[in-house]
């Protein structure tokens, strides 16, 4: 007797719904990316002293000291500004810079005073475009 | 006159390239992400400080460091307290990550009324390990 054979059947992977599967990952990625943009002011931190480096004294005209009280008081070089004020600020900043191009700002902050004062000040360098500023405590 | 027979064209967009297209924004969507490390965001945006000179930070060398108002510190969702601070723990942490990345960029994520004594405090540690790049987020002032 004549068996006849089962006809083959075609072997190809249906590819009609790799674009839904597609998709579908894409949308699972597009939900969970977070856009989270990073902003801020950003500086560079100076190489903490070594044992044998020297010790060079900087004067008045190369170095200002800015100190921010704990209770939020801004000190030039002994000259109290007394509370923030951004014109007031940012004029001293401009004359120290006026005297020295490339003065070197040090912002002393008080420990118990508020870390928005130290930003509003850094702000203000930035705006001016003081280029070396170092932060300190005491 | 002679009868003119349109003939009807099957108007059909073609499909055969769309799993293409969907597999190239599907890599593209891949490749952008970038997967946060930590799970909360533990200092609200507005809890930041306002400034105007702000930049924007590359995302892909950056460690957030949060601190909140009650001093506590988390990094990468492990909280830190004075006392582990004061151990010098802070340090060890960037250190580590440090090692994996030499471009680390620390960003410090902290609520403005935090008293800076803290901040100075990690500042010390970073300079220590050599993480000299730091970054103070901040948003945009809107008057």
């Amino acid at each position: 007797m004549k068996v006849s054979r089962k006809r083959k059947g075609s072997s190809e992977i249906p590819t009609a719904s790799t674009s839904d599967i597609a998709f579908l990952l894409i949308i699972f990625f597009m939900a969970t990316t977070k856009f989270d943009v990073k902003e801020g002011l950003s500086l560079v931190l100076p190489p903490a002293p070594k044992e044998d480096s020297q010790i060079v004294q900087l004067t008045e005209k190369e170095l200002t000291k800015i100190i921010i009280t704990s209770n939020g008081e801004i000190i030039f070089n002994k000259e109290n500004t007394g509370l923030f004020n951004q014109a007031v600020v940012d004029s001293k900043i401009k004359e120290f810079l006026k005297l020295n191009s490339l003065m070197i700002f040090s912002v002393k902050t008080d420990r118990s005073a508020k870390y928005n004062e130290m930003i509003k000040v850094l702000d203000r360098l930035k705006a001016a475009g003081a280029e070396k500023i170092s932060l300190s405590t005491n | 006159m002679a009868k003119i027979v349109l003939k009807k064209r099957k108007i059909e967009i073609p499909q055969s390239s769309m799993a293409d297209i969907a597999f190239l924004l599907l890599l593209f969507f891949m490749v952008s992400t970038v997967f946060v490390q930590e799970k909360v965001f533990w200092v609200e945006r507005n809890r930041w400080p306002y400034a105007e000179n702000i930049q924007k930070i590359p995302r892909n060398h950056t460690s957030t460091v949060y601190i909140k108002q009650d001093d506590t510190v988390l990094i990468d969702d492990v909280p830190y307290s004075i006392d582990d601070i004061e151990a010098l723990k802070i340090g060890g942490v960037i250190q580590r990550k440090l090692n994996n990345d030499a471009a680390l960029i620390v960003c410090f994520r902290t609520d403005r009324e935090t008293k800076y004594g803290i901040m100075s405090d990690i500042m010390r540690q970073l300079q220590d390990t050599g993480a000299l790049r730091v970054t103070f987020e901040t948003q945009k002032k809107t008057e």
